[in-house]
């Protein structure tokens, strides 16, 4: 690996083949999902909820190891780890609004506020050490100039480098990335705690008020798994640094919403096959 | 109306738990060596740099800090459900919790310094015993605020998710805060001392970090003293502000408009956050200016 996290490694296009045994897997899942009695609509929610994350992350200005050095612009922390920490913190918004309102797009939406209000504020919060404690004007090193400020990069540029701290666009991405983010990341959970709420009692013979704590937490910690497959794959295919919506590694993200897609749908399938009523 | 005054005093409470949990994260993770910047930590004995600096990063901040995180709660939520008191429970919780981080750092140590034995880095054994308790100590405070802070979100403020979960969910956000805004500063500003003040190190010199002190040879100690005067304080602050603002909006608007005022609310307080960004960055473009030739080729 290169001291810059890792060049570009896996290629800009879709692989036909991969996206057709990729598809063919989604659609067995689905079938498989209806010939068990399910409704297939939560497990579309899924799939759509693991698809914004995928498509979230990208967003995400991922400066890795080179951002801590001041080396590559970005955050300095992993891919997969900052989108998750963006989207749970939406996820916890998320829950407590559906707890509290009942209803679903007032929880869908506090979720993704909730992820976005925490990229703004740990962006704001990089750019503010970048500029008062290290003295570094934010430049990107990918682009000339900001396409929504129109600021100009390459003299803020050091030499050697390949930018430093969060330009406008990338802190516009970091913000988008977070809302995405969080919002599908809710629309997973919503959908696993009403396939839970249904199944669960009719499968433990309980009624619905006693077993609501652990359906409530086993939605909860299916998403936090959702989260961190779908964040990891994206992750893979942004591979190693990402400045955001500008960067030319953005161009793979439908490779990254088929393969989040997939994976949701298979997940999707596993995690309701624990409330399946097998008759015993 | 008083539960709302409740709500707020809770919401206060819980922002400040987070504010001292970020500072203690960002402080434990850079005497520790845990977040992006030990990259160079792991390089610069195979550039021939010997140092002295603790290094035990297996995972990132965000993993390490959910799961202990988990841990602290999970322990915690059992204690309480026979009947002990919470702030017991909680402190039992984090304790073990510690226990848990103390394993980790001191494999983590052995396993990576273990693993540059070809470029000749030694394992310092007085390393282990005079930096593992006080990585323990300030993960400790850090685990201890942030489980405490689940407590008050589940209890007083009736989030439906159990404390072990909230502790998951919040110990990965604290890692995620505490990395993003902490590590700059560990990695440009301590561990490359020795480079031009208010430039991004020449990726030419990776690996040259520097291993002395004014006396003797650099110990991560001198980097936790460091670090302590931004980059804890700017992760504590970074966290705190999500934590408390996150409550804050939903505790006071959720009821307006049918939920959609904490939503607003929320909408509004990303604006803000991005016309603060903004200025920050032209603040910083106006005052430092462009790099000059000379500048550059000094």
């Amino acid at each position: 690996m290169s001291a810059l996290g890792g060049k570009a490694a896996g290629g800009e296009g879709i692989n036909p083949t991969g996206s057709v045994v990729g598809i063919v897997i989604l659609l067995v899942s689905i079938a498989a999902t209806y010939a068990l009695g399910f409704s297939i609509v939560p497990l579309i929610g899924i799939i759509i909820g693991g698809a914004l994350i995928g498509f979230g992350v990208h967003f995400v200005p991922v400066g890795g190891a080179p951002a801590a050095m001041g080396q590559a612009p970005g955050i300095a922390t992993g891919v997969a780890m900052l989108a998750a920490g963006a989207g749970l913190a939406g996820l916890f918004g998320g829950a407590w609004a559906y707890e509290a309102t009942g209803d679903f797009a007032v929880a869908v939406a506090g979720g993704a506020v909730g992820g976005g209000l925490m990229m703004a504020i740990t962006c704001l919060m990089v750019n503010a050490t970048y500029v008062f404690a290290m003295g570094i004007p934010a430049a990107s090193g990918k682009i000339a100039k900001d396409p929504i400020t129109g600021d100009t990069f390459p003299e803020y540029k050091s030499q050697g480098t390949e930018g430093h701290g969060l330009p406008f666009i990338s802190f516009f991405g970091g913000v988008v990335g977070g809302f995405i983010a969080g919002l599908g990341g809710t629309l997973i959970y919503i959908e696993l705690l009403d396939v839970y709420h249904a199944g669960l009692p009719a499968i433990m013979q309980a009624n619905p008020e006693a077993i609501e704590p652990l359906a409530v937490s086993l939605a909860g910690i299916f998403a936090i798994g959702f989260f961190l497959v779908n964040a990891v794959l994206a992750a893979y295919n942004i591979t190693g640094t990402i400045e955001g919506p500008h960067d030319p590694k953005f161009k793979r993200v439908p490779r990254a919403v088929i393969g989040c897609a997939v994976a949701s749908a298979f997940c999707g399938l596993i995690s309701m096959l624990i409330v399946l009523n097998t008759g015993m | 109306m008083e539960e709302i005054v409740l709500g707020i005093g809770i919401t206060a409470l819980a922002g400040a738990f987070a504010t001292v949990a970020g500072a203690a994260e960002d402080t434990e993770s850079d005497i520790g060596s845990q977040g992006d910047p030990n990259s160079q930590v792991q390089l610069a004995p195979q550039m021939g740099y010997i140092h002295r600096i603790f290094n035990k990063a297996i995972s990132g901040e965000p993993p390490a800090y959910g799961a202990w995180c988990a841990i602290g709660a999970g322990v915690a939520w059992a204690l309480m459900q026979i009947n002990y008191n919470p702030a017991l429970a909680i402190i039992l919780g984090s304790v073990i919790a510690v226990f848990v981080q103390g394993i980790y750092c001191t494999s983590g140590y052995l396993g990576r310094i273990a693993s540059l034995a070809k470029f000749q880095q030694p394992v310092y054994i007085d390393i282990i015993k005079s930096l593992l308790s006080v990585t323990m100590a300030h993960a400790f405070v850090a685990i201890f605020c942030t489980v405490a802070m689940c407590y008050l979100m589940a209890s007083a403020l009736h989030h439906p998710f159990a404390l072990p979960l909230l502790g998951l969910v919040w110990g990965i956000a604290l890692g995620a805060a505490g990395s993003a805004t902490g590590n700059p500063f560990y990695g440009k500003e301590r561990q490359y001392q020795n480079q031009k003040y208010g430039a991004g190190v020449p990726i030419s010199a990776s690996g040259n970090i520097v291993r002395y002190a004014e006396a003797g040879q650099r110990s991560s100690l001198d980097n936790g003293w460091f670090t302590t005067k931004f980059a804890g304080p700017a992760s504590g602050i970074c966290f705190g502000l999500i934590v408390f603002l996150e409550l804050w909006r939903t505790v006071l608007f959720e009821k307006m408009m049918g939920g959609w005022g904490a939503i607003i609310m929320g909408v509004v307080l990303i604006l803000v956050f991005t016309f603060i960004d903004r200025w920050v960055e032209v603040w910083g473009r106006k005052t430092y200016g462009p790099y000059t030739t000379e500048e550059a080729s000094s």
